[in-house]
């Protein structure tokens, strides 16, 4: 199952709910121009929901990395919500939970992006 | 006469990233062969998957004359991967560390400290035909497969 996304909007936050497996190729690729696309269109605050993701490799952490790189060089925001066990081991392993700001609770995280 | 032993999965592919689907497809094989539970297949698919990107696209350098080799053996309640590659070689001692402050944003180089977090045993030598051997072994509980 390849990688998938859907977009919604609270207020000027964009939430991105991802799911399936974010994988080297067309998975990191959907994300990246998606960020992007709303980026250009003036968008500045991102979370992103990895409730529906099974699967993630190296490349697509390194996707999350130059998703949240590339939103703070346009002085936004990048958070994650809802890691999976298996995402936040892998997060924790690399030391990326030092990175991100992580949620369980989308209404807290909104709350940090206001 | 004694019964056959598990089954021993292997496949060598082009270097090509398009190729990947035949590796996943292997793992699954084997990993309903071996028996082995969810969570150890999750980890088993992720960090066999991270070895064999490395091999085709820096062992290799994507060069689809190139091949980059898989073998999966079980013996007992241990099993063991070995991937190979056709590239000049590298060290693992030479990899920047990923979770240092200078690398941590990054996008690249986590593969391998995926790959030493889950297995007990990795090591990297020189193949016979020149390129990258990498060995893996993971020690697994015939409890639960895990």
């Amino acid at each position: 199952m390849s990688m998938t996304l859907k977009a919604r909007r609270i207020d000027d936050v964009v939430i991105l709910d991802l799911g399936g497996r974010i994988t080297i190729g067309e998975g990191t690729l959907v994300l990246r121009n998606q960020i992007h696309k709303l980026l250009d269109a003036g968008d500045a605050k991102f979370l992103l929901n990895l409730a529906d993701v099974d699967y993630i490799d190296s490349s697509g952490l390194g996707e999350l990395v130059t998703s949240f790189t590339t939103v703070r060089n346009k002085n936004g925001q990048l958070k994650l919500l809802n890691l999976t066990r298996r995402v936040r081991d892998l997060l924790q392993i690399t030391k990326l939970l030092t990175v991100f700001d992580t949620f369980d609770n989308e209404t807290e995280a909104l709350k940090t992006l206001k | 006469m004694t019964a056959p032993g598990p089954r021993t999965f292997a496949l060598s592919i082009p270097s090509r990233l398009e190729e990947m689907h035949a590796v996943h497809a292997l793992v699954g094989e084997a990993v309903k062969e071996y028996g082995l539970g969810e969570e150890l297949a999750h980890w088993l698919e992720l960090t066999i998957s991270e070895s064999m990107i490395n091999a085709i696209q820096h062992g290799n350098c994507c060069d689809p004359a190139k091949r980059a080799t898989l073998k999966i053996s079980s013996t007992g309640d241990v099993l063991e991967i070995i991937v190979e590659d056709q590239g000049n070689g590298f060290a693992l001692d030479t990899i920047a560390d990923p979770t240092d402050a200078a690398n941590l944003l990054k996008p690249c180089g986590r593969g391998i400290l995926i790959i030493r977090s889950f297995m007990d045993e990795v090591d990297l030598t020189r193949s016979e035909g020149g390129g990258s051997r990498l060995r893996m072994v993971k020690k697994i509980s015939r409890v639960n497969g895990q």
